[in-house]
């Protein structure tokens, strides 16, 4: 029984050892099955297209709520960064 | 006169042979399609080729395959062929080892209990063995899930719970795999030495290995039937992993065909290995007097080590002596 016990206390423990090495490996679906040329990007604008500053990850940007985006030419969203307006 | 009857028959039969000629003829050219004609129809193309091909512009070269031929063939075998070898092989052994139970029934210890016990399997290898099994058991319900859940559970359990279900048993198999598979190799170093066949095991399957007819031939720790069933475990758990990890890996060293190849291989060995493990739980649980104490609690009967494996209890009798090789269930040093 003991050596049962431990059996299963060893899967759950390797287990989850495979999950961490699996995560760190594979990719979800949607970006494994397709290459960047056919992926969209979100963070893409016109705006983006003329300016050669490069958009970072680390920041945090405001998201705009739909209603937002009927005016997105027009506002600049207070305590927002010049990264993250190029990048909407 | 003549002359003229033989020349006219040879018209005719100039003309009956054309006429054959043109009737076969004819299909083949209303088949030919030009492949560059403007007006050609993608349907046409598909029907004389079987392919259509063309240029792409899209860097990942996967996504230039719009439509796969060997695709109809790989879903026609995991949809249809594959629970047919499945149901049989499953069903065909439950019911085979059935009609062998109800004939011979459980495989008893002749000279009956002795009360003393001797060590079979220590704490380690006991470890190994249900870190396998448990492992082989989950990935076998959750693996059987894919090729018989939509026939067997869906219409019991319904879409939602039956998506919930599939999608839990599938990460389970995934990360199951690897104390699956590290468990296949220490069985493999662990039990290799005692695995090796030999002249004894062709003496035990001649005379019926003790399950058929009432002899009880000589065997070493592991007789011909317990060696089958470690190469079993060895050989299938080692394509069963190697399949398995090509499919979780997609297109690490493998394309689309390969994949679907491993899937057929993965599923067919998957399902004989399950086949041959139910007849392994049987004689080590209702078949067999005795036996399921040596995986249990690490020690088995001295008469039923007598009885199956003579030459080993006499290895181990001049090994350690008597008094070290027999100990009580209860001060089991195994563990």
């Amino acid at each position: 029984m003991r050596a049962f016990l431990l059996a299963c206390l060893a899967i759950v423990i390797i287990g989850a050892g495979g999950y961490f090495f699996v995560n760190s490996m594979q990719e979800p679906s949607g970006v494994a099955y397709t290459t960047t040329g056919a992926r969209i990007n979100t963070s893409w604008a016109w705006r983006s297209t003329g300016i050669k500053e490069p958009v970072t990850a680390s920041e945090e940007c405001d998201m705009r709520k739909p209603w937002g985006w009927i005016f997105v030419d027009f506002g600049k969203p207070r305590r927002e960064s010049a990264v993250c307006r190029i990048s909407q | 006169m003549a002359m003229m009857v033989s020349t006219r028959i040879r018209l005719v039969a100039a003309a009956i042979a054309f006429l054959v000629l043109a009737t076969v003829a004819a299909p083949v050219t209303a088949q030919q399609v030009n492949p560059t004609a403007d007006a050609v129809k993608e349907q046409q193309l598909l029907e004389q080729f079987k392919r259509i091909q063309g240029l792409g512009t899209i860097p990942d070269i996967k996504s230039y395959t719009i439509e796969q031929p060997q695709g109809r063939q790989w879903r026609q075998y995991h949809e249809v062929y594959m629970p047919w070898i499945g149901t049989i092989a499953m069903l065909g052994m439950i019911v085979l080892l059935l009609v062998f139970f109800l004939v011979r029934g459980m495989i008893r210890i002749k000279a009956g209990r002795s009360g003393v016990n001797i060590v079979r399997f220590t704490g380690f290898e006991r470890f190994v063995h249900w870190m396998t099994a448990t492992c082989f058991i989950l990935m076998a319900l959750t693996g059987l899930n894919i090729t018989f859940g939509k026939v067997a559970l869906l219409p019991l359990i319904g879409p939602s719970a039956f998506s919930t279900w599939s999608l839990a048993a599938k990460y389970a198999h995934n990360f199951l795999s690897f104390p699956f598979t590290l468990g296949v190799i220490l069985i493999f170093c662990m039990w290799l030495a005692g695995n090796i066949p030999n002249k004894v095991d062709v003496a035990w399957f001649k005379r019926g290995g003790g399950i058929v007819g009432g002899d009880e031939p000589p065997a070493y720790r592991f007789n011909g039937g317990q060696k089958i069933v470690y190469w079993v475990v060895v050989l299938t758990g080692t394509i069963v992993a190697t399949s398995g990890y090509l499919l979780m890996f997609p297109f690490y060293g493998t394309t689309i065909v390969g994949m679907q190849l491993a899937q057929m291989v993965h599923g067919t060995i998957a399902v004989l290995f399950v086949a041959a493990m139910i007849a392994h739980a049987y004689i080590g649980t209702i078949g067999m007097e005795g036996a399921f104490e040596a995986m249990g609690e690490g020690t088995v009967d001295l008469n039923w080590a007598k009885q199956h494996h003579s030459l080993w209890l006499e290895e181990e009798q001049a090994r350690v002596g008597p008094a070290g090789l027999e100990r009580q269930p209860s001060a089991t040093p195994a563990e």
